[in-house]
């Protein structure tokens, strides 16, 4: 008798309740938040439901020597999280965008491409802030990376940069792209007046196949040239949308842009929140990188925005002006700030649809946080 | 299947061409022993390190430029050209793999002492020693040791660019540094040189938004132009003049002669002539013509569900 009492309070040792601590309470208290606004609000919910969960499993109470968690080498865990340690994921998830995305809208209005630019000024931001509060270069360089609004991005540059703030560089990412609507749409109004509002822009023109091939080729050519420290996401990003234009590669395009970014969005949604670990990641510094991170959002939305105004004093035709509610869509959270920008303008004008001309500086984002990237990588790797 | 591609002569010659390539892309492109480097060489070694017989033998520092592991099992070391399979480094060893940036010491100990570093004939002042490439032939690279090279010195190449490692030899015998990348100690990574060039961050951050923008702003250009191009805005150098049309695709006139044609044909079928005269259009416009060359076609357009089996279900009455 004595020896099962033994055996069962042994065994009372290896449970979670005997090892849980409040600190994992709070993660997996914020692991079933992430699930439930993805579920209710349907927010980014294809990542805070693996992110979600990810946390909850990470943050299971258990004594280390089992072999299972995510940082024990050679567990389960430990083995998918690879990829994410080693930056594999990342640009298969590029390859994967690059088959699905459509850059008609830029090629078609090449001037728009410039807001891509300007909106990367939340990297920057964000890195000149990090600097400020005590981070060293190159932890500041993976956490003004959030300010791309590109999770993929963020999770690859800090797994080279900072492997230790990975974990919240990359849940701050994708949460504040989840909240993307609800940052961008308070600052696109305070920045803009009701006659900006209301500026028409042109339908984009037709873009034939043929410019569509072109584009992959060339762009990759001249950006790669440029930063050949981006290579990974650059290569893989024009390579799908080459698989995807050229019209005699649509397996490959369908694979890439359906069931591989499908595979590797649940692994590193899964792994990235896993990665979560309590100890880990509930520190100051977190903290920290969550309030850069918003404020990196909030000055790559206002960059967009105060750049189109800016473009706009030296355009005198008034048919060719830019709706500065396109202007947060530098922003590349794909496709979801330009979404904003279609509903915001919206609700000034009903009838005024900027989906498409918004598209056009969405897509160049994912091209310039690829290309600032590279930048960061090449001068802090 | 697999049997009838392998029968055809076509499929077999294209395999063979693009096996070749990719034989010679992975073969160009692996970690081989041509980035192997002799960094050092100590003769008279009194005081310094030892073998793993304990002891003091002349050494020499084998590194590995690569940016990625290099077997040296199978090479050769020498001191004579003339034997160039003087010693020949075990194959079968798993510890002759050399890591990126790496570096392995063979001790010159004699032939009483066998072991994979240990070579098996002795290192003289006034040679030239020599890494031989697992084909017997090749040098892969040498290091001439000084005749006057005193004990406990070593003589050595030091590599001054740290990122590209490219070693070069100095005259003056050095305080030897086994097992330790030779190099002029430059070896702070970019975090901690912008940290101390660039502690807050500005010029960082000015070259980069100025490389970001340089680069979208190439993008710019070009697709501009080539826009202008493909819109018409341009006059295209490439594009054929409009009296030599593509063989198989019809100019303007030709299609709008065909649509009128059509129509009249088609009286009473409203749609489909107006069906085919828009498919035309489309085609001149080159919006709708895909992978195969002189065929016109529609896209399908899932949304108009004209196969959907609900769709030809018997109508209820309505009320």
């Amino acid at each position: 008798m004595g020896h099962i009492f033994d055996s069962l309070q042994q065994f009372w040792q290896f449970t979670g309740f005997a090892n849980c601590q409040w600190q994992n309470l709070v993660m997996i208290a914020i692991g079933i938040f992430f699930i439930t606004i993805a579920i209710l609000k349907e927010w980014e919910p294809l990542l805070l439901v693996p992110i979600g969960f990810g946390m909850i499993i990470g943050n299971i109470p258990m004594f280390p020597g089992l072999n299972i968690g995510i940082y024990e080498d050679g567990s389960v865990l430990n083995t998918l999280y690879q990829g994410v340690k080693q930056g594999w994921y990342p640009p298969l998830i590029f390859l994967g965008i690059g088959a699905m995305t459509d850059f008609s809208a830029l090629i078609s209005q090449p001037r728009l491409i410039l807001i891509g630019a300007a909106a990367q000024m939340g990297i920057f931001g964000a890195y000149l802030l990090a600097l400020s509060f005590g981070f060293a270069p190159n932890e500041a360089g993976a956490i003004g990376i959030i300010g791309g609004a590109d999770g993929p991005t963020a999770i690859f540059l800090s797994s080279k940069l900072a492997p230790d703030l990975m974990g919240a560089i990359a849940v701050s990412a994708y949460s504040y792209m989840a909240l993307v609507p609800v940052i961008q749409r308070p600052i696109m109004l305070l920045l803009t007046n009701k006659k900006e509002r209301l500026i028409t822009m042109p339908k984009p023109r037709q873009v034939s196949q043929r410019e569509r091939i072109i584009f992959p080729i060339v762009g990759f050519l001249t950006t790669a040239f440029i930063v050949p420290s981006g290579l990974p996401l650059l290569g893989m990003l024009f390579f799908g949308n080459l698989l995807k234009e050229s019209g005699v590669t649509k397996r490959l395009a369908n694979t890439a842009s359906g069931p591989l970014i499908d595979i590797v969005t649940i692994l590193i949604g899964v792994t990235v929140g896993a990665s979560t670990q309590a100890d880990k990641f509930l520190t100051g510094k977190s903290v920290l990188i969550f309030g850069l991170g918003l404020l990196s959002f909030v000055i790559a939305t206002a960059s967009g925005v105060l750049f189109v105004k800016l473009i706009n004093l030296f355009i005198a035709d008034p048919a060719r002006k830019i709706n500065p509610l396109i202007g947060n869509a530098g922003v590349s959270a794909v496709p979801d700030s330009a979404r904003v920008s279609e509903v915001v303008g919206r609700e000034s004008n009903p009838s005024n649809h900027l989906l498409m001309n918004a598209m056009a500086p969405n897509v160049a984002g994912v091209i310039g946080s690829a290309v600032a990237a590279g930048i960061l990588l090449g001068f802090l790797g | 299947m697999i049997t009838f591609l392998f029968n055809s002569g076509k499929m077999r010659k294209k395999l063979f061409i693009i096996s070749s390539i990719l034989f010679g892309a992975l073969t160009a492109g692996a970690q081989n022993v041509s980035d192997l480097v002799i960094s050092e060489a100590e003769v008279e070694n009194e005081t310094g390190i030892t073998d793993s017989f304990g002891l003091h033998s002349g050494w020499i520092e084998i590194t590995n430029t690569s940016q990625g592991t290099v077997n040296i099992g199978g090479c050769f070391i020498t001191d004579d050209l003339s034997q160039p399979r003087k010693y020949m480094i075990p194959r079968t060893d798993l510890s002759t793999k050399i890591g990126a940036r790496q570096t392995c010491l063979f001790f010159f100990n004699g032939p009483e002492f066998i072991g994979t570093f240990d070579v098996d004939f002795l290192l003289s002042k006034g040679s030239v020693i020599y890494l031989v490439s697992n084909d017997g032939k090749t040098v892969i690279d040498s290091l001439e040791i000084p005749a006057g090279l005193p004990a406990d010195l070593a003589v050595r190449k030091m590599a001054r660019d740290a990122k590209h490692v490219n070693f070069v030899a100095e005259a003056d015998p050095a305080i030897p540094s086994p097992g330790v990348m030779n190099s002029d100690g430059n070896e702070e990574t970019g975090a901690q040189k912008i940290a101390r060039e660039d502690p807050f961050g500005g010029v960082l951050t000015l070259t980069s938004v100025s490389v970001v923008f340089g680069a979208l702003i190439v993008l710019l250009i070009i697709f501009t132009i080539t826009g202008g191009f493909f819109s018409g805005r341009f006059e295209n150098p490439f594009k054929r003049s409009a009296k030599a049309p593509k063989a198989g695709k019809p100019d303007a006139e030709v299609a709008a002669a065909i649509a009128m044609a059509l129509e009249r044909e088609l009286s009473g079928g409203d749609d489909v002539a107006a069906a085919i005269g828009m498919a035309l259009d489309m085609y001149m416009d080159d919006t709708v013509h895909d992978a195969e060359s002189f065929v016109i076609t529609i896209r399908r357009n899932e949304a108009s569900l004209w196969n959907d089996k609900s769709k030809n279900f018997r109508q209820l009455p309505t009320r």
